[in-house]
């Protein structure tokens, strides 16, 4: 009796432990941010939502925010579901490396892509003149529009549906598909009416969290939106906050909580889509493919290399080549490139020191990100009640604010988290930490989520039925069947904390620079060729990293196969 | 489950506790008699590039190799909105701020976050970069002029008009005061300048302009021929040019908006003596010799101006009271947001 009051009570103890922890990490800086919204010299009133809600300006901004966001989820999702799709489902070659280029866009900053695709499509640009030469005369696509907005952010975002539902279709059995064709299903219904449904939770997964980066995201509509004088949410609230003026953070603080207020419409609707999806019982991934492609194969290649080559090839190697040139503008011929650049950023002892920081950071948001994530997803769905999804709020909201809404609400949170007392957090690399595990958590949660929502609950009880014990059931029986989903989601939380720039180039201290702040000075004060040398430095690095990955796993699956 | 919680909580303990270590480290007493002896911490905020910032603070050790400066860069925008966080939450930790413009440190002298202190150093420096108050002084001159592409423009402008003529449409590139600082104290200049105000704006405007977030991305645009005439802070187009980029720098005849990047000690300062020692350095003559060595004009008396940038004897500067430019830099902003919006 004793022993099962104990196990009771540790429970309630873990339970609130977890709770509590949330409340301290994610709820309180978002409370603080709230607070700030109402508070004035004279108490709590509501004259700064009066002031923003009655400016036709604020609504032009949401306008634009909403077009912006859902045209580029839209994208992103059409992008991600073909390819998870065609890599999950076809014979085309070299998955591997088609998998690389998948994920380029979403590593090369996405300045740098705008740059060279502005260089490419623009009047003077290579597109343009390669046309001109065959006498054919398009109207040149301006960038710097709504349109270039939604384009680049929906490129840059598709990799995040790609992974989250390329295992999902992995995962559905192959014979629930031949069983609607045998029954007269013609390959699009089959598709539609079978695979779609059951893929719904990872299509959803993916694209909400394009949704979530679209609204924060910074760094396209500022470069492609300034120009044409478009502003969305972030670049607003970025003009309020660095504006002087008593009431900028709080005008800026009323702007977030309407985001914040977006994101939860989003995750609400995110339910609604989810309530009916079914777990798939197999436990299975299944890698051989389904559809052979035969003639069209060929066609199919080509279209996706071609795609690549525009999206991520092309601006990749104009980067690299810019890197390498003496001065910015010149001609690309011989005389004008040197290794200049690169010497000059290996010189430094912040280059290798930034590097480190940043792989350290990211290397322990993905461990914690991989560890409380995945509790809190199983609880999340298995027992989905109010408490669980007031926190999945609360975890969410971090990441749809702006890197530099966040980092603000940091500094108020940490810098005396109890009046008069300040533990130092602030100023360290601590903040940095729970920064990046507030902001990215929300990115493992969506896919441990979406990992067990696939696993059927009675596979759970069938393992514990059959004597498993707590922890045999999860070595044995859950781990291997949530482990692809969740690596994934462990990988977006490594790559995302790995370039992370916003956030960190507030709360940063100069013992703690990371790639992105390096990055993002160099670029600031007009050295441009060392940030393109230190950018491809880093994708290039990203790349070696994969590649040795994937030839070793390669390998090691031939010796296996040989061994059997 | 439970030994995973456990396990989380031990992770979650280590990186705070591993954290929170590091920043608990001493500062060593500040103090002493002799200038060298100087010891201790400096927080050091600054909007300069990392790698001047590097050599002004590597130059500094070399006197006092005792003080150990922390470095923060970021646009003075963030800069400044960090400083304001800090403040509201409690206690600001810089101890030196070297920001782009003296109405951003009017601004800051408003909110009383600056520390009064008259740098012996000061002396040699034009009075009227110099706060009346000892709150802040200026450690340089970045006069906004013209650059364009030597490539595509064979006659050089020597007027502001090239921005507003006929051979400007669709050919000008501006930062915006939305962003940029330096960009916002243009706008307040200019529109308070005989034969320029608003009038010259709109003639900008009716040149289909590329607004860009900040300086840097005006060189870009210039230097690689996507545009050919824009509005920018001198050092960048010196710089440049001396690497060989296809670019020149105009200083238009009617004169040109200077910004000083004032250096300044914060009211809250717990390092007094190592702030006052570090602003003295950087206005000394030695200081100065840096500045123009690293490529800037310097704003001390006597000391020479780098190559390819004028001195500010040779330049003839647009001004208006700074605390007017204070008092209407937000309404300035809001009637460019309006103006280019439409």
């Amino acid at each position: 009796m004793s022993a099962i009051s104990s196990a009771f009570f540790n429970r309630q103890f873990y339970k609130i432990f977890a709770i509590g922890l949330i409340i301290i990490f994610f709820i309180i800086p978002i409370i603080r941010l709230i607070a700030m919204s109402f508070l004035s010299d004279e108490g709590i009133n509501f004259d700064y939502y009066y002031a923003i809600l009655t400016d036709g300006r604020t609504w032009q901004v949401l306008q634009n925010t909403l077009i912006v966001v859902v045209g580029s989820t839209i994208i992103s999702l059409i992008l991600g579901t073909a390819f998870a799709w065609m890599v999950a489902y076809t014979d085309i070659r070299m998955k591997g490396i088609v998998q690389l280029f998948i994920f380029l866009p979403f590593i090369i900053p996405s300045y740098i892509t705008s740059l060279a695709w502005v260089q490419f499509f623009g009047p003077a640009g290579l597109l343009t003149k390669l046309l001109e030469s065959v006498s054919i005369n398009l109207p040149s696509w301006d960038l710097y529009s709504m349109s270039g907005i939604i384009f680049v952010m929906g490129i840059s975002h598709f990799p995040l549906v790609y992974l989250f539902t390329v295992n999902v279709f992995r995962k559905i059995p192959r014979e629930m598909e031949l069983a609607a064709r045998i029954s007269g299903a013609t390959r699009w219904t089959a598709f539609s009416k079978i695979v779609f449904p059951m893929a719904l939770p990872g299509v959803v997964g993916g694209s909400f969290i394009a949704f979530l980066g679209g609204l924060d995201n910074f760094g396209i509509p500022a470069f492609l939106g300034t120009p044409a004088n478009i502003s969305v949410l972030s670049t607003y609230i970025y003009q309020k906050v660095i504006g002087f003026g008593p009431s900028a953070f709080n005008e800026a603080a009323v702007l977030s909580v309407i985001l914040g207020v977006i994101a939860i419409i989003g995750i609400s609707l995110q339910w609604l889509l989810l309530r009916k999806s079914k777990p798939i019982e197999t436990t299975k991934l299944d890698y051989s493919p389904r559809y052979h492609l035969g003639k069209k194969k060929l066609i199919a290649e080509i279209l996706i290399w071609l795609f690549f080559a525009t999206t991520s090839i092309f601006p990749f190697i104009s980067m690299v080549m810019t890197s390498f040139l003496n001065a910015y503008g010149l001609d690309f011929v011989p005389e004008n490139f040197s290794l200049k650049n690169y010497a000059y950023i290996l010189s430094r002892n912040s280059t290798v020191e930034s590097i480190l920081t940043s792989l350290k950071l990211a290397g322990v948001t993905t461990v914690i990100g991989i560890i409380v994530g995945t509790i809190f997803s199983y609880y999340r769905v298995r027992k989905p009640n109010l408490n669980m999804k007031l926190m999945e709020y609360g975890i969410t909201i971090p990441y749809a604010l702006p890197g530099m809404v966040l980092a603000l609400a940091m500094i108020f949170a940490w810098m005396e988290p109890i009046p008069g007392w300040n533990p130092g957090i602030y100023g360290s690399a601590a903040i940095l930490y729970i920064a990046y595990v507030t902001r990215f958590l929300t990115l493992q949660v969506r896919s441990g989520i979406t990992a067990f929502q696939q696993v059927d609950k009675e596979v759970e009880e069938a393992a514990r039925i059959n004597g498993t014990n707590g922890f045999g059931k999860w070595k044995r029986i859950m781990i291997p069947l949530i482990a692809p989903g969740v690596l994934s989601g462990a990988m977006l939380v490594f790559l995302s904390a790995l370039t992370e720039l916003t956030v960190s180039s507030l709360l940063y201290s100069s013992n703690a620079e990371t790639i992105g702040v390096a990055i993002l000075s160099f670029q600031q004060s007009g050295y441009t060729l060392y940030s393109t040398a230190f950018s491809s430095l880093i994708v290039g690095l990203i790349i070696v990293v994969y590649f040795l990955l994937f030839t070793s796993g390669a390998l090691r699956k031939r010796k296996v196969e040989k061994g059997k | 489950m439970k030994k995973l919680l456990i396990l989380l909580f031990a992770a979650l303990l280590s990186v705070l506790t591993a954290c929170g270590n590091s920043s608990d480290e001493e500062a060593g007493a500040s103090g002493g008699e002799g200038e060298s002896e100087l010891s201790g911490e400096l927080e050091f905020y600054t909007s300069q590039p990392d790698v001047d910032a590097e050599q002004l603070v590597d130059a500094f050790n070399e006197k006092y190799p005792d003080v150990d400066v922390n470095i923060f860069r970021s646009g003075t925008e963030e800069v400044i909105s960090k400083l304001n966080a800090e403040s509201q939450a409690g206690s600001v930790v810089a101890d030196v701020l070297l920001l782009a413009d003296s109405v951003t440190f009017e601004g800051l002298k408003e909110a009383d976050m600056l520390m009064e202190y008259n740098s012996p150093e000061a002396e040699a420096i034009p009075e009227e970069f110099v706060d009346a108050d000892g709150t802040y002084t200026g450690t340089k001159v970045m006069a906004t002029g013209i650059v364009i592409n030597t490539d595509e423009v064979t006659e050089a402008p020597t007027s502001w008009d090239a921005l507003v003529s006929d051979e400007g449409s669709d050919q000008v590139v501006v930062p915006s005061p939305l962003y940029s600082g330096a960009a916002a104290y243009n706008l307040g200049i200019f529109t308070r300048s005989d034969g320029f105000g608003w009038d010259f704006y709109e003639g900008i405007k009716a040149n289909n302009p590329m607004i860009t977030e900040g300086n840097g991305a005006v060189i870009e645009n210039v230097a690689s021929g996507q545009k050919n005439y824009g509005m920018i802070v001198d050092y960048l187009v010196a710089r440049a040019a001396s690497d060989g980029s296809p670019v020149e720098l105009i200083y238009p005849k009617e004169g040109v908006p200077v910004i000083t990047e004032p250096i300044g000690i914060t009211a809250d300062t717990e390092e007094a003596e190592i702030a006052k020692a570090f602003v003295d350095f950087v206005l000394s003559a030695e200081g100065q010799a840096l500045q123009a060595e690293i490529g800037y004009t310097p704003i001390r008396e006597g000391v020479e101006a780098p190559d390819g940038l004028k001195s500010l004897d040779e330049i003839k500067t647009l001004s208006a009271p700074t605390d007017e430019l204070y008092q209407n830099r937000e309404a300035d902003k809001g009637q460019f947001d309006e103006l280019f919006s439409n």
